[in-house]
Formats: structure tokens, sequence, C-alpha cells
């Protein structure tokens, strides 16, 4: 059984019915069988939109709430001086931003998938797959 | 499938032989058991937790997640 990484995206999108990846999202964090892990930045990048862009802040103890289930699941992947490294490699590579490498780099070899809905920078460089193609 | 080796304390092992007896069938077939059943228990809670916490914690808020993590990161 796989790991599935899931990046901060895939949280937010779950808790906005206006997304279009609610359901998929919700989907995947309520029923899948695979193990579910994160990174230890989606904890800061939930808690920041929810704040700055929603203008919830009651919204952010039951986002950090599903990532500490994550957390006692799969585990949350540590921003190590190496990820970082691997991340800025990634992020050259790819043209993208480092955050969203370091996601990427975070899946690590082995059998993890990273998910997110992120069409433009990640889905898109087939770095990760949407929620609803997760399986 | 895979063969592994498992450390255990001698006591516990027993408690595996015997429940392996007393299901008329290997140590393995029983460790393989306990530990389907770990981790199908572990994701149960978790999805019966997260509904719970989407149920009450979800709302409207405009969609676009992806964009809006990146429009709230810190600039250069």
């Amino acid at each position: 059984m796989s790991t599935l990484l899931l990046d901060a995206s895939v949280v937010l999108a779950a808790f906005d019915r206006d997304d279009a990846q609610h359901a998929p999202a919700c989907a995947l964090l309520e029923g899948s069988p695979s193990t579910l892990a994160t990174l230890d930045l989606a904890r800061y990048e939930v808690a920041n939109v929810a704040i700055r862009a929603w203008r919830t802040p009651e919204a952010v103890a039951p986002m950090l709430a599903v990532l500490e289930r994550i957390a006692g699941d799969g585990g949350v992947v540590a921003s190590t001086g190496a990820l970082m490294t691997r991340a800025a490699e990634l992020a050259e590579h790819h043209s993208i931003s480092v955050y969203d490498a370091a996601y990427v780099a975070a899946v690590g070899e082995g059998d993890r998938r990273l998910v997110s809905c992120d069409r433009r920078d990640l889905v898109s460089k087939a770095l990760a797959v949407l929620p609803g193609d997760a399986g | 499938m895979a063969k592994v080796m498992v450390s255990m304390p001698e006591q516990l092992l027993a408690e595996v032989d015997a429940e392996a007896r007393r299901l008329g069938t290997s140590r393995s077939a029983v460790l393989r058991g306990f530990a389907d059943e770990a981790l199908r228990r572990r994701r149960a809670d978790r999805a019966g937790a997260i509904r719970e916490l989407l149920r009450e914690g979800s709302g409207h808020h405009g969609g676009d997640a992806a964009e809006l993590v990146k429009a709230t990161r810190p600039g250069p």
C-alpha cells in the first residue's frame, strides 16, 4: 500500500465547499485506504490561508487537527537541511518555488506519491496528482 | 511474500503462538492478521475523526486553494 503525501492545498480544499477539488479532497481524507503523510510546511500554509485570505481564524484549529490526524498516520516530514537542499535543486530544475519543491522533495524515494490541487506548477509537470486521481 | 525477522519478548511470542494454536494456523498468519487489523483500525479512526472535523469546520471560502497558498506565501 502506497503512502500519499498531501500538500496544504488538499486540506484547504476539503475545508472549502467552493473549491473545485472539495469533494475529491474530502473523499481522500475520509476514505483513502492508503497511509497519509504531509510536510511540516503544511501547518504554516493552512494557517496562513485561513488568516490572510479567508479571514477565518476559527478555521485554523480544525485544519491543524486534520494535519495532526495525518501526522498520527503516515507522519509529518521535517524540512531538514538535506530536504531543503534537494528542494532547491528541484526548484531550479522544474522552475517552481522552493515551497512547492519542498513537497516534491518530501516524496523522496520509494512508493510515496504527492497529492496536490496545484495544477499549474505540480500536476501539469507530473510532480503530483489531483486528489481524485490519487486512488 | 516478503520474509522478515521480528524480535519480540518471549511472553508476547508465547501469546502469539497460543493464538496460532487456537486458530489452527501459523505464527506468521497470526502476525499478519494482527498487523492488518491494527492498520485497518487506525485508518478507520483517522477517517471518522477527519469526517467529523470537516463536517463541523468546512465553509464557503471562494475556492482556488492552491492559488491562495501561493498568494499568501512570503514574498522575495
